[in-house]
């Protein structure tokens, strides 16, 4: 085997350059407008919808190096945040040209490093001051008992989103009423009042326009939180009036620069939590936002008095496609809604109007399947001694075997992780006996808490302990033909009393937008998720970033002025010359890396179409930027003039009927941490030098580009 | 059918070390790893081009495993350095560079290759013994009554590895979890010869470095699933537990060769499930509290163990089962039939944890001799940099405690020793000639290849155009920009030495390395106290450093040794 080596940054950083034109292809994804783009397989001719970074780098071929590393970072990222990659993947492309810019104006790789690392260090900390704390949000949910306005047409929910390239996601009015419909024929404590709860809130703030006395003193009360209560009326963030000034009206300490902005706002009402941070995609948001409030109810009837502080579980969400069906139909319900073949419509008929028994098997229910670990002996064989007739087959028995168990215990309902022999599928639906196969683990450990069953790995562990009680099936639909697509299955809903699961269901007529739209469900789950997990936000529409330039800005302008002093600390190798020459190199980059965040503003002020070339932005960026840095401070100046700069940034100048500017957050944790990734991805590909081709790639070298190549 | 070939001569090249071919790839080699040497180090990419995991290191271990070197020259460079790495974790760019640049700069001199080769055996010699003895002033005892030392120790690997990507705060507290996972696998009752735990590292990849912590005993990771159904767990006193190393899946996989004939109704599989439970029923049988098995036990048996209030954590993998069966002090069963008694062991409490979105059993022991690095880094190739890093850590702290000193880092060492070998080959070539007959011309000639390779070892800490600068007093290591004003104003360019133990503040004379410039008898530093309680020092590990100093000797006269490289092309 031949190892072979290659230099990588002679003179131009191949790496970087590299990773700039990966960036570059996402660049569009940035914001609330989103352009999707195709894909298209030159050989198969096949093509794919996408519109995130996660998806575009899964269709991309990744086979350099760096394309790897990026494409692991996004993938770790997305993973453990599930939002974020778009900051991510725009902040990779705008740091690798800034570092690019260091490298060509001289500076030393160990200052670049040590120097942008440490400058974002430093923002993460100066952005705090923008954090929003969540305070009590479930409380409200309780308190909004009295108003039953359920009747109470919820017009104006989406009103105003009408993004033309956002056109698959535009919420029709009369949806919301077909969600509540929808549960209340499935709401099976027969209570059609409890599902009305959900959306309460709205009800509440539309009976706020009618101002009615009692609910205005209630609002009253509740100063801090009023401006964002009239606001969910508006929801995007990006098409806001320009004439408004209600933040410079707002109550005390906003025009002391130092007041700390916990004080002053909080965010106390889910609603306008979940709006502001749907960043533009409402008809996923609301979902989401039904989902928590299903788990809430759930929660409190589980515990009688709410004792214990709600958490949102993002894994008992679940999440069904069924493309055919029309728009409207995309809901959220209780339970567990998935396909079953339009062959057991006779016996969901059956089991319909009574509770079942359940087994949950974690394998496949296959006669061959064995536990996993289990090593198969492959020279067995089995001799039969006496001419016995035997027209079983194994299969047969076993079959016969398993339904013998399921009828001893009375089981009518069966859910396997993995496959289920047809043969058996069968033989269950003969006896009246539902089987349901490739079920999520999540699904299986809400039915296992809900029913009290145990899962087991063969049907023949099954004992009285295993089995759960109590299970309803029915079809998802009380006319179950509008719910059959192509490969003939139909949606059924399983569900008991109490069960912590949601699912979430997808319809469109367009089969290729159901990976987007599932895509952005959990991205806005991820988003609401953490934001009730770290009981913070950040005030969104760019103001973090805007800080960060200012912050950025303010140092770079301060050690001009110190000169040689204290930033030694900066570098790990404090003993180098590369330390004494730390300050003279560090406005350099600073500068450098701010212009990563004024790229991003400035694009996503382009993306939203508020202004017609990036070079205008940038103008309103600059202007802003001086006066905030000549404020003093910052960020007292963002939050006074949040509203004129959030218009400026984000108003596309369609919308004058609305009178609110509403609030736009951002989650604080998986936003730094992109940042972070981001910075620790460029950094990574800058101080290597060169790529080590180990094995057989040696081969495609020799025959592809083999100058620059040095072989051992 | 079988097919003959005539059998291909052996190669055989002469004197190898004069040919061009071997010059470049040696130079190749040392150009990889001199450019990944230091905190200031290049990174490398290590892919297999077609797509595999990426590796992003500047880590000697790390990069010999991706190294696929076709010359057997450079194969015996790779195996000892293979050898010492294994043994040292540490040093071992450091082997590498020293012993290339001992190569190269013994090529212009006109001498026969046993004369190098012996007076390279004595100068090493006059090293090691002043690196042991006690007049030796670029070592420093280890204080182990405070962590001052250790902390330096540690956080100087940490820094001198750039793809962990880590920030200072970042590298304050992985140093500070590292030095506490190695102080809790030091057993509290001290004996006679102290049997040193082990410290596991667990990953939790996707999480901030932040949130890396160090808990006393094992973490085994484990499905949700099963940790809703063993918990919660409510005993008083110590666990009984029974480790498995032999598979409870109930398989036969050892049925040897050839067909096995069963008769019809035999079921092989109901039989060894049986037998499995009768296993199970003596567990009970013995009040176990707690199956670990290395790999999986059978859905049945685990039920059957549940049923009796047994808790039962398969599939821990072999790496845990040694650290496993000390902390607990079980004797691995490896087999299915009778149990003796002796073989169980106990810990403490079994508890859950949950870190990210892992779930895990966390096993307490009696006595904490274990401890588990759970670490977290960003991505995946820093994260597994790291991990490599934090186990060198782990390890040189081992090798400090059995010799406890440390040398000073930072290029400190090297360059003070090339100044005592050049004043005492030049003030006492008598001592070091005694037993050899060669003139002192000769002496002179290897010794100034020797100070060289040495010197040129500690500039290869530099990757940025920088100068290196040795003081006249202690023979320190200072770096200084390029083309920086005249020699004056050198006091007011430089802050410390590579190590940290000296400023400018002393009255201090410099010189260039490279410029050829006057044997001075290098003096010792402060006194030791000074030393340790000096704030950020640059340490390395006394042990793999030493090591490395003569397993490059040795390797490189092993090279200059040779006449005849003969291959079998075969």
């Amino acid at each position: 085997m031949v190892m072979a080596c290659r230099v990588i940054n002679n003179r131009r950083h191949v790496g970087l350059q590299q990773l700039l034109s990966f960036a570059e292809t996402g660049r569009t994804f940035l914001g609330p407008v989103k352009s999707s783009k195709f894909i298209i397989d030159e050989e198969s001719h096949e093509s794919v919808l996408i519109s995130s970074p996660v998806r575009l780098l899964e269709s991309l071929d990744l086979t350099s190096a760096v394309g790897q590393l990026l494409n692991e970072a996004v993938q770790a990222h997305n993973d453990t945040y599930g939002t974020g990659t778009n900051t991510l993947l725009f902040f990779v492309g705008a740091w690798s040209s800034a570092v690019e810019e260091c490298l060509h104006l001289g500076v030393p790789i160990p200052v670049i490093v040590s120097v942008m690392s440490e400058g974002l260090n430093s923002c993460s900390e100066e952005v705090v001051s923008l954090q929003v704390p969540i305070h009590n949000l479930f409380d409200h949910v309780d308190n909004t008992n009295t108003f039953s306005g359920f009747e109470t047409p919820s017009v104006n929910l989406c009103p105003f989103l009408q993004i033309p390239s956002d056109t698959g996601l535009i919420q029709k009015d009369h949806e919301l009423k077909d969600v509540s419909q929808s549960m209340t024929i499935y709401s099976l404590s027969g209570r059609p009042v409890k599902s009305c709860k959900l959306f309460r809130l709205q009800a509440k703030v539309e009976a706020n326009k009618d101002a009615s006395q009692t609910l205005q003193t209630l609002i009253n009360s509740r100063l801090a939180d009023t401006s964002c209560r009239k606001s969910i009326l508006t929801h995007s963030r990006h098409f806001n009036s320009t004439d408004n000034n209600h933040w410079v009206s707002k109550p005390d300490g906003l025009e002391q620069p130092s007041a700390a902005t916990s004080k002053t706002y909080s965010c106390n009402d889910l609603v306008e939590l979940a709006v502001g941070l749907s960043h533009g995609d409402h008809s996923s948001m609301k979902l989401v936002e039904a989902a928590v409030r299903l788990q809430y109810q759930n929660a409190c009837m589980q515990q009688g008095s709410c004792s214990l502080p709600f958490m949102f579980d993002v894994s008992r969400i679940f999440t069904c496609c069924l493309p055919g069906l029309p728009e409207t139909s995309t809901c959220v319900c209780p339970g567990y809604i998935t396909l079953a073949s339009i062959s057991s419509t006779a016996l969901i008929k059956e089991l319909k109007d009574q509770p079942v028994r359940v087994v949950l098997v974690q394998g496949d229910l296959t006669e061959n399947y064995r536990h996993l670990g289990f090593n198969k002996s492959t020279n067995i064989k089995t001799v039969l001694e006496s001419m016995k007739v035997n027209q079983d087959s194994t299969e047969e028995l076993w079959a016969h075997h398993v339904l013998q168990i399921l009828t001893q215990f009375n089981v009518h309902l069966v859910l396997a992780r993995g496959n289920v022999s047809d043969h058996l599928n069968e033989k269950c639906v003969y006896s009246k006996r539902l089987v349901i196969g490739s079920v999520n683990g999540s699904v299986m450990q809400a039915f296992a808490e809900a029913t009290g069953a145990v899962q087991v790995a063969y049907i023949t562990q099954v004992n009285e302990d295993c089995v759960g009680n109590g299970v309803y099936v029915t079809f998802w639909r009380s006319v179950s033909v509008d719910v059959v697509d192509k490969k003939n299955r139909m949606a059924i809903l399983l569900k008991t009393e109490g069960i912590n699961l949601v699912t979430a269901v997808f319809t469109g007529p367009v089969t290729a937008q159901m990976q987007t739209k599932e895509d952005r469900f959990w991205t806005c789950a991820s988003r609401l998720y953490y934001a009730l997990k770290e009981q913070k936000v950040f005030i969104g529409g760019g103001a973090v970033e805007f800080l960060c330039l200012s912050h950025l800005q303010i140092i770079e302008e301060q050690s001009l002025k110190k000169g040689n002093q204290a930033y030694s600390g900066w570098l790990h190798n404090s003993s180098s010359w590369l330390a004494s020459s730390l300050a003279l190199y560090r406005p350099t980059v600073l500068k450098c890396l701010a212009n990563g965040w004024h790229k991003y503003l400035s694009t996503l002020m382009y993306n939203t179409a508020s202004y017609s070339s990036e070079f205008e932005a940038s103008t309103f960026i600059q202007h802003h930027l001086r006066n905030a840095i000549d404020s003093g401070s910052p960020s007292s100046y963002i939050l006074s003039e949040y509203s004129e700069l959030n218009s400026g940034v984000f108003n596309s100048g369609i919308s004058n009927k609305l009178e609110q500017i509403p609030r736009v957050y951002d989650i604080v944790t998986p936003k730094i941490e992109a940042w972070r990734r981001a910075l620790d991805l460029v950094l990574l590909v800058l101080q290597t030098d060169s790529e080590i081709v180990t094995g057989h790639g040696h081969m495609q070298i020799n025959s592809k580009e083999s100058e620059g190549f040095l072989f051992l | 059918m079988s097919r003959l070939e005539a059998k291909k001569p052996s190669v055989c090249e002469s004197k190898p070390l004069t040919r061009e071919r071997l010059r470049t790839t040696l130079s190749v080699l040392k150009g990889i790893v001199a450019s990944c040497y230091g905190p200031s180090g290049r990174l490398k990419q290590l892919h297999n081009g077609a797509g595999g995991h990426v590796c992003t290191t500047s880590q000697s271990s790390a990069l010999l495993r991706g190294l696929s070197v076709t010359h057997p020259v450079l194969k015996i460079l790779t195996t000892s350095m293979q050898n010492h790495v294994s043994c040292f974790s540490d040093c071992g760019l450091f082997m590498a560079i020293l012993c290339c640049n001992l190569i190269e700069y013994v090529e212009g001199i006109d001498l026969a290759p046993t004369t190098v080769i012996e007076l390279n055996k004595q100068l090493l010699s006059l090293c090691t013994s002043y690196l042991k003895s006690e007049a030796c002033a670029c070592r420093i005892p280890v204080d182990f009554s405070s962590t001052q030392i250790l902390l330096c120790l540690v956080r100087s690997i940490l820094t001198s590895k750039p793809a962990c990507m880590l920030t200072g705060k970042e590298v304050d507290h992985i140093s500070a979890l590292v030095l506490r996972a190695f102080l809790l696998t030091i057993p509290e009752k001290a004996e006679d010869h102290i049997i040193l735990g082990k410290s596991i590292i667990v990953p939790l990849k996707g999480q901030r470095v932040i949130d890396s912590t160090v808990l006393p005993g094992m973490l085994i990771e484990t499905s949700e699933v099963q940790l809703m159904r063993t918990l919660p767990i409510k005993k008083s006193s110590a666990l009984k537990v029974a480790l498995f190393c032999v598979s409870l899946s109930g398989d036969f996989s050892d049925t040897g060769e050839g067909t096995l004939a069963v008769s019809y109704g035999v079921s092989l599989e109901s039989a060894v499930l049986d037998q499995l439970l009768n296993l199970g029923r003596q567990l009970v049988w013995d009040h176990i509290d707690l199956v670990i098995c290395q790999k999986v036990i059978h859905p049945s048996l685990k039920q059957f163990l549940s049923t009796h209030h047994v808790i039962a954590i398969d599939r821990v993998g072999v790496a845990l089962m040694e650290p496993l069966s000390k902390m607990t002090g079980t004797q691995p069963i490896g087999s299915l039939g009778s149990i003796s008694p002796s073989s169980y062991g106990s810990v403490k409490d079994l508890c859950s944890a949950k870190f990210g979105s892992k779930h895990f059993f966390h096993l307490i022991p009696n006595e904490v001799a274990v401890s588990s690095l759970l670490l977290c880094n960003r991505n995946d190739t820093a994260w597994d940099e790291l991990k490599l890093t934090c186990q060198t850590a782990l390890h040189v702290l081992q090798l400090t405690i059995k010799e406890p000193f440390v040398f000073l880092g930072g290029g400190c060492t090297e360059t003070h020793l090339a100044a005592y070998v050049r004043h005492k080959t030049l003030n006492e070539p008598g001592s070091i000639l005694k037993d050899v007959g060669y003139t002192q011309t000769e002496l002179h000639l290897i010794a100034e290849a020797f100070c060289s390779a040495l010197e040129s070892l500690a500039g290869s800490l530099e990757h940025d155009g920088g100068e290196i600068l040795t003081d006249m007093k202690y023979g320190h290591f200072w770096s200084v920009q390029s083309h920086s004003p005249p020699v004056a104003n050198w006091p007011d360019l430089l802050s410390r030495c590579g190590c940290g133990l000296h400023s400018n503040q002393e009255e201090l004379s410099w010189s260039f390395l490279r410029s050829t410039h006057h044997p001075f008898v290098p003096q010792n530093s402060l006194p030791h106290e000074a030393a340790s309680s000096a704030n950020n020092l640059t340490l390395d590990c006394f042990t793999a450093k030493l090591s490395g100093l003569q397993v490059a000797v040795e390797t490189a006269n092993l090279i200059l040794d040779l006449a005849y490289v003969i291959e079998d092309k075969n």
